[in-house]
């Protein structure tokens, strides 16, 4: 059983070893074939056209497209990306530098779904067609279709008039001093070095924009939870319990949302994985400096490197999520762990 | 005092405010150690009459009238809390299919230690999980499994259907309650298996004394586990009586009917199919089929589902392929519709040979294939005329005469015209059945491949459609190939029949030559393992040792 669960993790491996290479010949066509010159961009337009040119041969531009790719692939590979054509600075290193900043907000984001979403689906459920189930079900449907912008805006208002000494923009408190952890993400770094001060301000900051980021989240998987849980109290294994005595609660909560939980863990998944790149949105509300807003911020200042480079780095999240998610189903479904054995 | 007596019960279901009475005055009484059967067709009612005694009623249902007392006390008057009470401990419950009654991403175990340690609790034991442990593994060994520890650590798809089924009735026996409800059990399983697993609750229901309410609509299993009678139809008891007077002596001619249509596996009345001399329609020379998965890691896995088989279909026959699930009767009806190519050997219809063709792929004009079951092979969303539209377009017929062919087709299986505009929900599981032979029928083909298609209908549906079968065979000169694992049914349908055990062909003849003289020890077995309705026919059946049903079978014991 274990080395077909491991054949199993390696399939998986390869299979996302193929996309992350298609993905990347992707973005690299892309990169060239869009107009303007990444050259010209890092000079400006004081630069005369023979230090333009200078530059694109020391930039390699004036290679064979394969070259080029091989040079940007084995760069990927080490984590070279190359310089920021605004900045002059590695790529990675700016990455790097406000990566932890969304990470941080969307596992945030992530948990509050599972806490929040995942509750309410297994009580609309149990209520099913009572007023708690219509009200729930109506209030899915708000979270879902508010657009996360309003949402944040909302809050950032209400926060603004009720709560005066609530903060309202950045990650934390500017007289604290920010902990040189190893993780970057303030909460984990805060209680590494025991600066509690640290983690609650981290939290407060964290607690609006992830709020309004999990909005739409909460609804689709208290959706998702609440059909999967009534899909499956249609089944005989309920009723046999019940047949034979074991009350209906720990048949819910033990037997059916195990058997749930697969659905809204997919979910989850995909969730981490746009949230990555999708959640500028907030970030520019409450001025996060985040990688989604960097990576918006180098998308509209044509700054080819860092769009390469952040495209490459959201389309590997996206992958490690989907494994991640794989691994877990396969821990809570033994169906599919036995069945790569067949 | 009775143990179980119901008086006068009525109940109904209402969906969409309207009210469908499912139970008209039902009354049965069950003895202390009694075995009793309750039996029935497809939507008589009585698995609501054993819902309604569980109180595992669906939210829409209605107890309009009547008493449910045990042990002489009104159980429809008790709070639900009262009545959940007496689960698991006064009255247990053996489910009908196997797997679905296990949640599938827990262990047996799982399952196991909560109702046993819930029912505890209502009882107000106190026990630690070491003897709970041990009481269950008392409880397994009862049920002749003889590895309770690997069971109990074993998901629900890790164990066979026939374990399953022993680990339900283990379930059902955890408390020692004064009665048995067995709703269909074994239907799901082989005929081996199910013949096991009856014998096993007999055994069990002497041994400890339990009463027994058996459900089914299998009069051969009703033989088997019951000395008093309940037949029910259409939400009524028609009739009751001991099992003698049920089965020799019918009072009403729905129970006659219902015996009569069972086919007999031995006796005066069992009918012989004509052979045919002709050429063979079909001919297959040593093939075989092994199915490969390739592994990352490792050597490959080779499955030999079909292996040397040879037989020859002769024009105008019903030749009858039977074997237990896994034996690979269905790959052989696959490779010579042309579905799927062999790995070796010769397949040859109609003189063509299909490796010759292209993909394998057969002419439609020479092989259709009438499914198991009706309710999913028919396209919900399509009328019985656009169902049959499809093959005849094909046939290049235009719409004049598809029309035309589509009465024709709806007459030879029996149906009145104007069903062409229904939907297959608006039919009965018998008429849904017709349509998928007469959409076989629509091409004008050679050969019809029959997959277990009657095995989803009631007995006296079965009748009908193997009758239709019959008449079409004889009016349009067809060839059947029939698949099944009812050897009863076989007896009376068939002009040959072969024996597959494990993807090998280990007896073939003519009905009467292998059921009066069975060669193969896992025929003997399989003609044996087949519940009968008298016992005549039981005293007929041949003779298999201990030691041969061991070395054929696959032991559900384990």
């Amino acid at each position: 059983m274990h080395s077909t669960f491991l054949e199993f993790l390696l399939r998986r491996i390869v299979g996302f070893a193929a996309v992350l290479l298609v993905l990347s010949l992707m973005i690299f066509l892309l990169a060239r074939v869009v107009p303007g010159d990444p050259a010209r961009m890092a000079m400006g337009p004081a630069a005369s056209e023979e230090q333009v040119q200078d530059l694109r041969e020391e930039m390699g531009l004036e290679d064979p497209l394969p070259t080029q790719y091989i040079r940007f692939l084995s760069g990927a590979v080490h984590g070279d990306f190359g310089t920021s054509l605004i900045s002059g600075r590695p790529v990675t290193d700016e990455i790097m530098r406000v990566l932890p900043a969304t990470l941080e907000l969307v596992l945030v984001t992530l948990l509050l779904m599972v806490v929040v979403g995942l509750p309410l689906g297994m009580m609309a459920a149990r209520h099913r067609n009572g007023w708690v189930d219509t009200v729930l079900r109506l209030l899915s449907m708000v979270g879902v279709t508010m657009p996360a912008f309003l949402v944040a805006i909302l809050l950032q208002l209400f926060a603004a008039y009720y709560l005066s000494d609530w903060p309202l923009l950045g990650r934390i408190d500017r007289d604290l001093t920010v902990p040189d952890g190893p993780t970057g993400l303030l909460i984990i770094d805060g209680l590494l070095s025991g600066q509690f001060a640290v983690v609650l301000s981290a939290l407060q900051h964290l607690a609006f924009p992830a709020l309004a980021l999990a909005l739409s989240g909460i609804g689709q998987i208290m959706r998702i939870t609440r059909s999967a849980m009534i899909e499956n109290l249609r089944r005989d294994h309920v009723q046999t319990l019940r047949s034979f005595g074991v009350p209906d609660r720990v048949v819910t909560f033990r037997y059916l949302l195990k058997l749930s939980s697969v659905a809204p863990l997919t979910i989850l998944g995909l969730e981490f994985a746009s949230l990555i790149g999708n959640a500028f949105v907030v970030e520019m509300v409450f001025v996060w400096g985040g990688f989604a807003s960097h990576g918006l911020e180098s998308i509209m200042q044509n700054d080819l490197n860092a769009v390469m480079a952040v495209v490459m780095v959201s389309g590997m999240f996206f992958v490690l999520a989907n494994l991640v998610i794989d691994i877990a189903i396969g821990a809570l479904d033994p169906r599919l762990r036995l069945k790569e054995g067949r | 005092m009775a143990l179980l007596e119901i008086n006068d019960l009525n109940v109904s279901f209402s969906s969409y405010s309207q009210r469908t009475q499912v139970l008209r005055d039902v009354s049965l009484k069950i003895e202390q150690g009694q075995r009793v059967a309750l039996i029935g067709e497809t939507g008589s009612g009585k698995s609501v009459t054993s819902k309604t005694i569980l109180n595992t009623l669906p939210g829409n249902a209605n107890v309009e009238s009547g008493q449910v007392s045990w042990r002489g006390e009104d159980l429809l008057s008790k709070s639900d809390g009262e009545r959940e009470r007496l689960k698991g401990i006064e009255m247990s419950v053996v489910m009908q299919d196997p797997l679905s009654s296990f949640n599938p991403v827990f262990t047996i175990g799982r399952h196991l230690e909560d109702v046993l340690y819930w029912a505890d609790r209502r009882a107000g034991k106190r026990r630690s999980r070491a003897d709970r442990v041990t009481h269950i593994h008392d409880v397994l060994r009862k049920v002749q499994l003889g590895d309770p520890e690997r069971v109990m650590a074993s998901y629900p798809a890790q164990l066979s259907g026939g374990m399953r089924q022993r680990v339900l009735i283990a379930l059902a026996l955890m408390n020692r309650p004064a009665m048995l409800i067995a709703d269909e059990p074994g239907t799901a399983l082989d005929v081996t298996t199910q013949d096991e697993i009856l014998r096993l609750i007999n055994d069990l229901v002497t041994e400890v004394g339990l009463s027994l309410l058996m459900i089914t609509h299998n009069l051969g299993v009703v033989r088997m586990t019951a000395d008093y009678v309940y037949v029910m139809r259409k939400g009524v008891i028609v009739e009751h009586g001991p099992l003698e007077q049920i089965f020799d002596n019918p009072r009403t001619d729905y129970t006659r009917e219902l015996i009569n249509a069972i086919p007999p596996l031995y006796g005066a009345s069992v009918k012989d199919q004509p052979v045919s001399s002709e050429a063979p329609l079909v001919k297959l020379e040593g093939v075989s089929k092994t199915f490969t998965r390739r592994h990352l890691l490792g050597a490959s896995d080779h499955t030999h589902a079909v292996r040397d088989v040879s037989i020859d279909i002769p024009r105008g026959e019903i030749f009858g392929l039977a074997g237990e699930s896994g034996s690979g009767k269905t790959t052989v009806a696959r490779m010579v519709m042309g579905m799927m190519g062999a790995t070796s050997g010769k397949i040859t219809v109609d003189g063509m040979d299909l490796s010759a063709q292209k993909d394998g792929r057969i002419d439609r004009k020479l092989a259709q294939i009438v499914y198991q079951n009706p309710g999913t092979s028919l396209n919900p969303k399509r009328t019985v005329a656009q169902t049959l539209d499809v093959p005849l377009r094909f046939a290049g017929l235009d719409a004049t005469d598809r029309a035309k062919r589509t009465d024709e087709l709806l007459e030879l299986v029996n149906m009145p015209r104007h069903f062409a505009a229904r939907y297959p929900h608006e039919l009965s599981g018998g008429q849904k059945q017709r349509i998928a032979i007469a959409r076989a029928l629509a091409a004008d083909p050679k050969l019809i491949v029959l997959d277990e298609p009657t095995s989803a209908l009631d007995v006296s549906v079965q009748k009908r459609v193997i009758a239709l079968l019959e008449e079409l065979r004889s009016d349009l000169g067809l060839t059947f190939l029939f698949i099944s694992h009812d050897l009863s049914l076989m007896r009376n349908f068939c002009s040959h029949i072969a024996i597959m055990l494990r993807g090998e062909l280990v007896e073939q003849g003519t009905p009467a030559q292998v059921f009066a003289d069975p060669k193969h020890p896992y025929t003997r077995a399989l003609i044996a393992a087949v519940p009968v309705i008298s016992t005549e026919e039981e005293a007929a059946k041949p003779i298999v040792t201990q030691a041969e049903k061991q070395k054929f079978l696959v032991s559900s014991a384990a």
